[in-house]
């Protein structure tokens, strides 16, 4: 009976090639360690995001005069609406979480150079949808942080040229953040969800053109492929194991943990508050924006911070394959870097003084020399590289890629394109 | 990597020393009954005269298991899911105090340091040499000395005022998150749980992966 169903969809629908494609005979490197499990969980995350969010939205009503109130709603009276809640707001600063653990194995290991390309920058793409998300998301409870925090971000569309004041009057549809701004941010934050999950579903077209890279940065010859189901089909249900419990800690015993006190607060026009500071997950952006005394400089830094992880493929000039592994100069730069980030967001998180002002500039320089020297710094750690001694495994893997470069190009110059 | 995770501990271990320098004294507030309902009579007696509590009825009290009989009390004909709005009218309190007095539901999560914040701004009244009173937390308080802390000289009286003002943000700290301890009881089993099935899918994991050679 089983089998006659599944053959009259097969002739229907490409059910069992997908599965073989996609899972059970699916190639994944047998070598890859737990931080390749994080792309799982952001999967996991959004699918908790929208569940908790849909039910939410069922008791949340947006309105200047209602949100504060249907909150404090959903948290006293709706049955486990508190529930519902700590988990959607949790559940937020967790995808972050995942997806800068997600971003920093790319990076660590490499996994953004050719043919991943493509991976990287729909995965850029996310990281952009999910911060409008994010932001258009913490203005609904219609807190003082809420609606200041919208105010100071919709305000630096000013620097647009020439339709900067039209711009801000267009996004907000008032002069000022207002009721008009939050209903049009509930419904773009219900609906820029999906177009992640079309943007998911890309990213995974593509995972599964070009498979998984590997923490040695070499392909992996056939026999040290597995499939995917059963193997990492348990492996990321242990490690989702593992992430729920940490994140039920969080959700049940320290949920206002990342809660500004002044979000308790419902939204003054009037007042303003002594301190305006985003989410955790926006410091070390918000950081540079403050760092650059000028403000269309600040905006543009801003913007392009978050931009410039789109270039790596194409700054890493190296040949020499894989990331941290192979590169000891990858290593060094990544840790650097990552402490750079975690001195951005010190300075994000605190109000202006001398001091800060101090770390905030030279953060936010070595932010940005660190990916203008990558070319140079990959060019010349190859040299030195080379120069020392690569293991076999390496030189052979670069000799195929340049030998494969030489063959393209032979080809393309005798006209046959295939 | 090691070295890492210390200097990311210390980095941790820097900021707590940054938030520290506010002197407030801090506190752990009571979850049991009675002390909640001897703030609840501090708030009725002495808060509620000026302040809302817009997001607590008197049917969230007796849920939270007071005496009905004493709720109906305070309640007088409203009826029972009527919210602990003022007394008084605001144009009133707007000419008495120059400012609405407000509402106090998320009062113990409105401010940086929580409870501790609210019991040390209504321990914090002192006398001036001249016999004006300030606050030491909030000195631009519009809110004269509600337990007379400022006054009380005598340390028997000074303790007695310092356990009203702990009873009455334990019962402000149930009103701004009056879930908590149902919130804690089922932590402990959703986590149990989650424990005993993430070492379960280990289990399996392990047996899966031990099939490769």
């Amino acid at each position: 009976m089983k089998n006659r169903v599944i053959d009259w969809i097969d002739q229907r629908f490409p059910l069992s090639s997908f599965v073989k494609h996609d899972l059970t005979e699916y190639p994944t490197p047998r070598n890859l360690s737990y931080w390749w499990n994080f792309g799982f969980l952001a999967g996991f995350l959004l699918v908790l995001q929208v569940a908790t969010g849909i039910f939410l939205a069922m008791h949340y009503k947006a309105g200047a005069d209602l949100s504060f109130d249907s909150v404090q709603h959903i948290m006293r009276d709706v049955n486990y609406g508190w529930l519902l809640r700590f988990m959607h707001a949790t559940g937020a600063s967790a995808f972050f979480l995942v997806i800068y653990i997600h971003m920093a194995r790319t990076l660590y290991y490499g996994s953004y150079r050719a043919p991943r390309e493509l991976m990287w920058w729909t995965g850029q793409g996310l990281l952009i949808m999910l911060m409008a998300t994010a932001f258009m998301g913490y203005l609904l409870p219609w807190g003082q942080m809420s609606y200041w925090g919208a105010t100071v971000i919709t305000n630096l569309f000013k620097v647009t040229p020439y339709f900067g004041e039209q711009i801000v009057t267009w996004l907000r549809g008032d002069y000022t953040v207002s009721d008009a701004t939050l209903t049009r941010f509930f419904a773009l934050h219900y609906l820029i969800p999906f177009l992640i999950i079309g943007g998911v579903l890309v990213h995974l077209v593509a995972l599964h053109t070009v498979k998984s890279s590997n923490p040695s940065g070499i392909d992996l010859a056939a026999k040290e492929n597995i499939p995917f189901h059963p193997y990492f089909t348990t492996k990321d249900l242990f490690g989702l194991g593992v992430f729920l419990i940490v994140f039920s800690i969080f959700v049940f015993f320290f949920p206002n943990m990342l809660m500004d006190p002044a979000n308790f607060i419902p939204a003054n026009p009037m007042q303003t508050p002594a301190e305006i500071v985003p989410e955790w997950y926006f410091l070390p952006f918000y950081a540079i924006l403050r760092s650059v005394p000028n403000m269309v400089g600040g905006v543009v830094a801003m913007g392009l911070s978050v931009m410039m992880f789109a270039f790596m493929p194409l700054l890493d000039r190296s040949r020499i394959p894989g990331g941290a592994s192979n590169r000891p100069m990858v290593k060094l730069g990544f840790y650097l870097f990552l402490l750079n980030m975690l001195a951005l967001g010190y300075v994000g998180a605190h109000p202006v003084s001398a001091q800060t002002l101090l770390i905030g500039h030279i953060a936010t320089i070595f932010y940005f020399g660190s990916f203008f020297l990558i070319p140079f710094i990959s060019k010349a750690e190859e040299r030195w590289l080379i120069k020392r001694g690569l293991p076999p495994a390496l030189t052979a893997l670069m000799e195929r890629e340049a030998r494969d470069r030489g063959n393209k190009q032979a080809r393309r110059r005798s006209g046959d394109d295939k | 990597m090691k070295k890492f995770i210390v200097l990311l501990i210390l980095c941790c271990a820097s900021v707590q020393v940054w938030a520290a320098e506010a002197t407030l004294q801090n506190i752990k507030v009571d979850t049991d009954l009675p002390a909640i309902e001897s703030g609840l009579d501090v708030f009725m007696n002495t808060c509620h005269a000026c302040h809302t509590l817009k997001y607590i009825t008197y049917l969230d009290l007796v849920k939270l298991g007071v005496d009905k009989t004493k709720v109906d009390g305070m309640r007088g004909d409203q009826p029972l899911d009527t919210s602990l709005v003022g007394l008084m009218p605001d144009a009133a309190a707007e000419q008495m105090f120059g400012k609405v007095p407000p509402d106090l539901s998320l009062m113990t999560h409105a401010r940086e340091g929580g409870p501790s914040y609210v019991y040390s701004y209504l321990l914090g009244y002192y006398n001036t040499p001249d016999g004006v009173t300030h606050n030491r937390i909030f000195p631009a308080t519009h809110m004269p000395d509600p337990l007379g802390m400022s006054t009380a000289t005598d340390p028997a009286q000074q303790a007695k005022i310092r356990k009203t003002a702990h009873d009455v943000v334990s019962f402000l700290a149930w009103a701004a998150d009056p879930h908590k301890q149902e919130r804690h009881r089922l932590g402990y089993y959703v986590i149990g749980y989650l424990a005993f099935l993430t070492l379960l899918l280990y289990i399996v994991k392990k047996q899966v992966w031990s099939r490769l050679k």
